[in-house]
Order: C-alpha cells, then structure tokens, then sequence
C-alpha cells in the first residue's frame, strides 16, 4: 500500500514537473479554453437575439422570426449534445479540412445559446413594466430604453444564472474529445495509454484538477460581476 | 394641444374605452376623477401612446400620433365604396344631395359599416395621404409630454441626478453640463439637493415621487400627465407631492391629473371630468362639479368620496 501511494505521488509529481506532459497539459487546456469562451460568446449572442425576439408582441412582423426561436430553443434543448456535436461534424462541416475547432465552437455556442436565451428572457421580464413605461414616455427609443434602462436591471437576475450555463459548458466541452479533438479530457486519456502511466487515475485527477481550478475561476468572476450589480440595492 | 378624437380601447374582450372625446388647451390643468376600473388611467396613458387606442385618432397640436380613424373624417367616408353603393342605391330625382349625404354617413358610422379592405383606390390614398401629411414621430411627441406615474418608475439602476439628466442628455436637449445643473436647481427646488447621489431603493415614496416630477421637467415639456400620482404614498407624504404640483400648477404648467384628491381637483383644476364605464358622463368647472353636479353617477360618487 504505502509503495502503491509513494509510486502514485511520485507519478503525479512527475506530471507536474515534467515539461513534455506539461506541454501536453497545457496544449489541451488551451483548446478547452478556446472553445468554451469562443462558445460563450456566441451563446451570449444568440441567447440575447433569442431572448429579444420571444419578447416582442406578437404581430405579424414577428410571427415568423418568434416561430425560427421557439423551433431553436425546442430542438437544441430536446436533443443530446454530443449528437449535435457528431450531426455538426459529420454532416453539416463534413468538409475535409474544415477546421475542427471552429466546428466545436459552433457546435457548444447553438447548443448554449438555447439555454442561455432562456435565463435571459426570464432576466428581461424579471424587470416591472413601469420602468420601460416612464423610458417611453420620456422620449427615448425601445431600443435606448432596453439597452440603458431595462437590461443593466435584469443582469441582476441574469448573471447567476447564466454563469451556471457557463460553468455547465466548459465541462461539457469534455465531449469533444468524442470527435477526436484534442483538449482536456483527450489529454488525460493519452496519458492513461501510455506507457509511462498505464492507468487512468493519475491522469485523470491531475486533468479534474485543471477543470476544477477553471470553474472555480470562473465561479469567482461571477461572483464579483454580482456584487458589483448589487451596488445599486444598498440601503 | 392635445385633442383626443373618440377613442375606444379594448383589451380582448373587455372594452375599456368606449368613444371619449376631449380637447385639452395650453395652461388647463385638467383634473380626471372616478371610480377604479371607469377607464381614467387608461385614458391618460391613450394620450401619450403607452396604451394604443383600438378606434380613434390622438392629436398633439398639429400632429397625428395614431393611424388615421376613417370615421372621424367624413371628407374620406363620401370616398369609400360602401358610402358610392349606397348613395347610387338611394338617390333619385328630387332628393336632396347633401341631407342624403349626411344621412348615409351618419348611418356608416352609427352601424360601423366601412369594410378593412375592398373600399376603392380613391379612399385608400386618402387615408395614406392624411396619415402622411399629419403623422409625428412618437418620441417626439413623447418628450413634450411628461408623464408621473403612481408607482414612481424611477430607473432602479441608476442615481438620481442620472435618473434626471439621463433622457434629456441621450435625446440631445441638453449638453451633460446643462443637464447637470438644471437638475441640481429643480432638486433644490423641490427640497431634494442632498439626494443627488442616492439611488432610488434608499428614497421614501415622497421623494420618488417629487423627483419623478422633476425628472419629467428636465425635458422641458409642454404638458404633464399624472397617474394617480399620489395613491402609492403614505398619507403623511401626499402633501409633499401635492405642493410640488401646485407649483407647477402656478406657474401655468399644462396639466392632466388622475387623481382621488378631490381637496386638489377643488383648489388646482380648471376643468374637472367625471369618467366612469370608459364614458366621459360629466365635464365642468370645479365651482359646477361639485356643488351642482348632474350625472346621477357622479352625485352618488361625490356622496361617498367626499
């Protein structure tokens, strides 16, 4: 037992400290980061379109642009991810060469869209009516209005939860290690194969580690966007 | 200024709004009182246009806020195939063009008898042109018109002095240098110079509500409108707001106030109109309303309120 632990620890700092692995590690961060932020920026995109659009009355300019939203926030909500991921890959971008990393961040920014379009439409309508009344009735535009006035108010709401939906989507970035891309969780993988490991319980704690760290980051961001927006409740 | 032309306003099934009518001049400050659900609020928030009228056309001064209401224009009615088909079906020798005239459009608009479609080119570019020749842009309109509402509406996000200078600094009224200290001088009128700082959530209803007031003087308007400004305060606070709009009231502001303050309807109004079932039922000056009111409705409305 105590050989197995002093072997385990001497792999794991190893990991650390050898800078092939390190390389390695960090190579598969990198491409974990890229398609998460890229993805939650499109998905913060497409969200707030979304979002808008379902909160238009309804007339006959809207009927159709609010139909598109619902059938997108319906399917992208009612399918698996990975299936969107492979339907993305193998048959939308089946390109060769196409790069696989813009097909992933395409993939995850639809697929998060959906979910966050949700938080912040709930966010908008979270805001009384009378605010964007007397925005009118002063004179400024919808536009002005829902820019200046309603949306810094509904970031109260929306902020938690749509950092959940981020925090949810980095680690299910993990699945794109299912097409063969090469990030974080592709990284532990190669490493429990090989040679020098041969199992997947240093790896893969060492690779947990780095999400861990990650969400945690991002958890602490959202926290401090919170706070700051709470400024305006103070008693 | 502002010219309500009998609008109706229906939500779903429910008519809110059945035909009112009502001219408002410069310097009137006109006092609106009913009881709850009579249509009052949604008559004063027809004016600016945050509730569309279903039927009806409003005016300010010269311009058109609405679509075009054909029956309001008779000029457009004699251009309708409707109003053709029956004057060719009615008139024969000897009868008098004009009386039939005027039957057949009193008839159209009695029975509502003007189809969507289908009433001819000539009718459709008229109402095109009219529209044209008189419509304003909305928000505009708005800026002139400052509304007060019951529940402050206070933008929650921001300060006060941002609250105040926001509208006016956006819509390029005024430079942020102007806008800034016309807002200290109408805070300090108001009693509120302290305030400039803080944010809503940290006011009493009072305060909201004077610097609502006062938010709605930066932009400089012509008329104001008020919606029950005082029925969200604690009694000990209405006052406050009262003596702001009595200022006002002074120094010749144009005003229209839905209110239950019958004591400011008596001291303030120059004219005073009684609304209840989405109807106008009795408009006078405050002398007449009170002391020798008319519409069995509002006798025994007076009898409980006052």
């Amino acid at each position: 037992m105590t050989n197995f632990l002093a072997s385990g620890f001497g792999l794991f700092v190893e990991i650390f400290t050898n800078s092939e692995y390190l390389t390695m590690i960090f190579e598969g961060l990198k491409n974990t980061l890229i398609i998460s932020l890229g993805a939650a920026v499109l998905g913060l995109i497409l969200g707030l379109i979304v979002a808008m659009v379902k909160i238009l009355p309804k007339n006959k300019f809207t009927v159709v642009p609010k139909a598109i939203c619902g059938v997108y926030t319906t399917v992208i909500r009612g399918t698996p991810m990975a299936l969107q991921l492979f339907i993305m890959t193998f048959v939308v971008f089946a390109i060769r060469g196409f790069p696989q990393i813009v097909v992933a961040i395409l993939a995850f920014g639809i697929n998060s869209g959906a979910y966050v379009s949700e938080s912040i439409r709930a966010g908008l309508l979270s805001v009384d009516k009378g605010q964007t009344e007397a925005g009118r009735a002063l004179g400024l535009k919808g536009s002005q209005t829902l820019f200046n006035i309603v949306i810094p108010q509904a970031m109260k709401t929306m902020v938690p939860t749509v950092g959940n939906e981020f925090i949810a989507l980095i680690k299910e970035t993990s699945i794109v290690s299912m097409i063969g891309m090469y990030d974080l969780t592709m990284v532990s993988k190669i490493l429990a194969g090989s040679k020098y490991f041969a199992s997947y319980f240093i790896p893969t704690t060492v690779v947990a580690i780095f999400y861990l760290a990650l969400v945690y980051l991002v958890t602490l961001i959202i926290k401090l966007i919170e706070r700051r927006l709470r400024k305006s409740d103070k008693r | 200024m502002i010219n309500v032309n009998n609008i109706y306003k229906k939500f779903g099934d429910l008519s809110v709004l059945n035909g009112v009518s009502c001219k408002i001049e410069r310097g009137e400050k006109v006092v609106i009182v009913g009881p709850s659900g009579g249509g009052k609020s949604t008559f004063l928030r027809c004016m600016n246009l945050l509730e569309f009228p279903t039927y009806g056309e409003v005016w300010l001064d010269d311009g058109l806020l609405t679509p075009i209401d054909p029956y309001l224009h008779r000029d457009i009615i004699v251009l309708s195939n409707t109003f053709k088909k029956m004057f060719d079906e009615r008139f024969t020798d000897g009868v008098d063009r004009e009386l039939l005239t005027e039957e057949i459009i009193a008839e159209i608009k009695h029975k509502d008898l003007l189809k969507e479609h289908g009433e001819g080119k000539d009718y459709r570019s008229a109402i095109k042109k009219l529209y044209k020749e008189n419509l304003v842009d909305i928000n505009q309109a708005r800026a002139k018109m400052g509304m007060v509402f019951q529940h402050f509406n206070l933008f929650n996000n921001m300060k006060v002095i941002d609250n105040m200078i926001f509208a006016p600094v956006k819509l390029k009224k005024l430079s942020k240098e102007e806008a800034i200290a016309k807002a200290r001088a109408l805070l300090a009128r108001v009693g509120l110079a302290d305030k400039e700082n803080a944010y809503p959530s940290t006011l009493s209803g009072g305060q909201k509500q004077r610097i609502a007031i006062v938010r709605a003087l930066m932009m400089n308007p012509e008329v104001i409108l008020f919606d029950e400004p005082t029925s969200a305060l604690d009694p000990e606070m209405v006052g406050e707001v009262l003596s702001v709009m009595k200022d006002l009231a002074k120094e010749g502001m144009t005003m229209v106030v839905v209110t239950h303050e019958m004591g400011f309807a008596k001291e303030v109004a120059t004219r005073v109109i009684f609304m209840d079932e989405g109807l106008i039922k009795e408009e006078n000056t405050p002398e007449e309303f009170f002391n020798n009111p008319q519409n069995p409705r509002l006798k025994e409305f007076l009898s409980k309120v006052l």
